[in-house]
């Protein structure tokens, strides 16, 4: 009776080995990750082009992150200070990520557009939400491209809005995502 | 005995294996966190202005942005009520600031007191980073050449424009060490041209420690101690103390402290402070920062 169940914890144990380390069968080559803040007095924009993301195919599985001092084109150096000083808190909560599944199953052996959506959790300021993501991906060669416009609550992510610059700084955040990735 | 451990052994793999299963998501994001470690991590903002209260942070204003700033020092609060402890009298500085690259910024000034125009350089040379690159500190050197433009004591005799001159040299080593906290050193030397009494030194050495504590995210409490080296400093004369507050709001910071010195340029209020916290010779004072941001986007 013993010897049966330590066999089959043997059988067990050499299974979920190979159940163990996914692989990421695609990786961003370039990723940009821009965000727009039009609010009645000013409006700020930055991107970034640091933007990083794996994807497992046969699992559905993504990760997407992107350091939050990374982000340029703000319209002074202090704007960009005061982002990751006093809103983000950078030193604290260094990135911003993204990771979940795709809900609909994609022929990535097939050329195309497909519109999907992304189900998982949205990281901003160590606060994690859980969304669904709209996004279109392009397969073309095998490789993949994808494209995503969406909004980001700063309440959601407990980011303040101090009083004195609440008609400077927009309550919703639009971001716009474009990335490629290659098979590994 | 042997089943035995190979079904403990079994048994400890298979927990561990599983729960390696159930942190799929954590694994996918660890593969990613390994795409971005590769980079350098430079810190910002150890200090909220390019000035902790009279004298210079490691801090530099960022490319294209010119950061112009209003200090007023007022008389000493012990000066009693006929002086409104001191708000009756006030000396004042008006300062330029520009940053021509992020790690090289340059500025003029004028002071009432002793009707001294300032100008300076100042220059990262090291910058405080984690990651790729690993450095601790950061290093500024800051060159401030000072002009006195009150009229000379004795008219009568010989007087040289040089005489108007002084010159320090400084170097700034800080570390923020936390979000909240931060602290630097300050060597500061100073050359004057022209000294008052013939046992006075013309070459004149101190060194400064600051910091900052953070209060609050927008507000800080400042401290800033230079101290003159016995050999190298002017008869009569005491170190520097401040402790003041920053109050950052947007493109404004305020600062709002207390200090024995009345000068704001370096060789002013390194060497030449007279006044006695003990006695109650403390000036209170202002300074305004506002930055205006005139190069490109960043």
């Amino acid at each position: 009776m013993l010897k049966k169940l330590a066999v089959f914890i043997l059988l067990l144990v050499l299974f979920s080995f190979k159940l163990q380390a996914p692989l990421a069968d695609y990786k961003v080559s370039t990723g940009t990750i821009a965000f727009k803040s039009d609010a009645s007095l000013e409006l700020i924009k930055a991107q970034s082009n640091e933007l990083k993301g794996i994807f497992i195919a046969e699992k559905k599985q993504f990760a997407f992150i992107v350091i939050i001092k990374s982000f340029k084109g703000f319209n002074s150096p202090l704007q960009q200070e005061h982002f990751n000083e006093n809103y983000l808190e950078s030193n604290k909560y260094p990135s911003a990520s993204f990771e979940g599944k795709i809900i609909e199953d994609i022929d990535l052996s097939a050329d195309g557009t497909y519109a999907i959506r992304a189900k998982g959790n949205l990281s901003i300021h160590g606060v994690v939400q859980e969304r669904i993501i709209k996004a279109d991906i392009t397969v073309k060669n095998g490789n993949i491209s994808i494209k995503s416009n969406f909004t980001v609550l700063l309440a959601d992510h407990n980011i303040p809005i101090p009083k004195v610059v609440h008609e400077k700084l927009a309550s919703e955040i639009k971001v716009e995502i474009k990335a490629d990735l290659v098979k590994k | 005995m042997l089943l035995n451990k190979i079904f403990y052994t079994s048994l400890f793999f298979s927990v561990t294996c599983c729960s390696a299963v159930a942190q799929d998501t954590t694994d996918i994001m660890r593969l990613l966190e390994n795409e971005v470690a590769d980079r350098t991590d430079y810190t910002t903002a150890t200090f909220k202005t390019t000035r902790l209260v009279n004298g210079h942070t490691v801090e530099n204003v960022g490319k294209g942005a010119l950061d112009v700033k209003i200090s007023h020092r007022f008389g000493k609060v012990n000066g009693g009520g006929y002086e409104l402890f001191g708000l009756d009298n006030a000396s004042m500085r008006m300062g330029f600031e520009y940053g021509i690259t992020n790690t090289l910024m340059a500025g003029v000034g004028r002071s009432t007191f002793q009707k001294t125009y300032d100008a300076f350089f100042k220059l990262k040379v090291l910058r405080q980073s984690k990651g790729n690159r690993n450095m601790p500190v950061t290093l500024s050197y800051v060159p401030t050449i000072a002009l006195k433009t009150l009229k000379f004591e004795d008219e009568t005799r010989k007087n040289y424009f040089t005489s108007r001159l002084f010159f320090t040299h400084q170097l700034i080593i800080g570390r923020k060490f936390s979000e909240g906290t931060s602290l630097q050193l300050m060597p500061t030397y100073t050359h004057r041209n022209l000294v008052q009494l013939a046992s006075d030194p013309n070459d004149l050495l101190a060194i400064g420690i600051g910091g900052r504590q953070k209060i609050s995210k927008r507000v800080s409490l400042n401290f800033e101690y230079y101290y003159q080296l016995p050999d190298y400093k002017m008869l009569n004369t005491t170190n520097s103390l401040s402790v003041g507050f920053d109050i950052e709001t947007g493109g404004h910071v305020f600062q709002l402290h207390f200090t024995n010195s009345q000068a704001m340029s370096e060789r002013g209020f390194v060497t030449e402070t007279t006044g006695e916290w003990s006695k109650g010779d403390i000036f209170f004072g202002f300074n305004i920062s506002r930055v205006f941001t005139i190069g490109k986007k960043h």
